[in-house]
């Protein structure tokens, strides 16, 4: 599974790249790294850099924050169960704790015997979260560098649906788990044209909305 | 943007990831059962969501074509074989665009 994740990896390179190359002029290059290094997350980075460029002030930034943030309560009620260790390793553990990763972590304890799930869950967790966090340092330097990565973006950019379509394939287990997933897709696609304001979180919300009525099949 | 501000972002977000994965009690049987439903659709939503740009439009040609071989090879269960059906999608269409 974690070999699985370089394509992953190279795509969030590409994509580290673009930011890097975006931040410099707002944050400058000191900040840009700092960012980077810190707080780990393309979607929140790029939002601030956006609203930066639009003249935004500290408590935007801070509420944008805390609204994009949201989805990572879900992701993390979701895995707590596969978790087999104490706190603090926990607490190391959620550091590298976003949607690809995520993905990678459920299916391999979706592959794991009963017994090994915690440790697969969580040994994927750790060495995906690292690559990718290496992936994205690595981009962000380049794209302060100059080097941006832009004549891949669309390659990039493609790379995402095609993890996230095999990912779903992999956490379903039941028929009505399909169901859900198509009803997930659709939800997010309305919220998208109905609500663009929304997107960003319209794939977790739109997960909980279908995963709570019913039973499973 | 100061570093002060820059270390709030920072700690909002690791607060986010660690709230739930290190202060949720494990779950009880109901509520695990629903958590299980959770990853299928989340995929989904974030496939569907990286397939849409600003203002709902569609992305270009060859992206879709990449979804649309994972999305063919879905049914086999195998991440690597989703990927490999979404390089040749990718490829086809380019070829073809």
């Amino acid at each position: 599974m974690v070999a699985l994740s370089l394509p992953a990896a190279a795509a969030v390179a590409v994509f580290g790249s673009l930011y890097g190359a975006a931040a410099r002029g707002f944050l400058g290059v000191p900040l840009t790294l700092a960012s980077s290094l810190l707080v780990y997350s393309g979607a929140l980075q790029f939002a601030v850099v956006a609203l930066l460029g639009a003249g935004a002030t500290t408590l935007p930034l801070l509420l944008t924050a805390g609204v994009l943030n949201l989805r990572h309560l879900v992701l993390g009620a979701a895995l707590r169960s596969r978790f087999a260790s104490g706190p603090l390793r926990r607490a190391l553990l959620a550091f590298f704790l976003v949607d690809e990763t995520f993905g990678f972590a459920i299916a391999a304890g979706n592959a794991a015997e009963p017994r090994a799930v915690g440790a697969a869950t969580e040994r994927t967790l750790l060495y995906s979260g690292l690559t990718l966090y290496v992936a994205w340092l690595v981009g962000t330097v380049v794209g302060v560098l100059g080097g941006g990565l832009a004549a891949v973006e669309h390659l990039a950019g493609a790379i995402f649906p095609v993890l996230f379509i095999g990912l779903a394939s992999l956490a379903v287990t039941r028929r009505s788990h399909v169901v859900r997933a198509l009803a997930a897709a659709l939800l997010t696609a309305a919220v998208a044209l109905l609500l663009p304001d929304l997107r960003m979180l319209a794939p977790v919300v739109a997960g909980v909305v279908v995963a709570l009525p019913g039973g499973d099949r | 943007m100061s570093p002060l501000v820059l270390v709030a972002i920072a700690l909002i977000t690791y607060g986010s990831r660690a709230a739930a994965v290190v202060l949720l009690p494990r779950p009880n049987p109901r509520f695990e059962t629903i958590l299980s439903r959770l990853p299928a659709p989340i995929f989904a939503s974030l496939a569907t969501a990286t397939l849409l740009g600003d203002g709902g439009a569609l992305v270009g040609g060859p992206t879709l074509a990449a979804a649309a071989g994972a999305l063919l090879l879905s049914p086999t269960r195998s991440l690597l074989l989703c990927l490999i059906g979404g390089a040749t999608g990718y490829a086809a269409a380019a070829w073809l665009g």
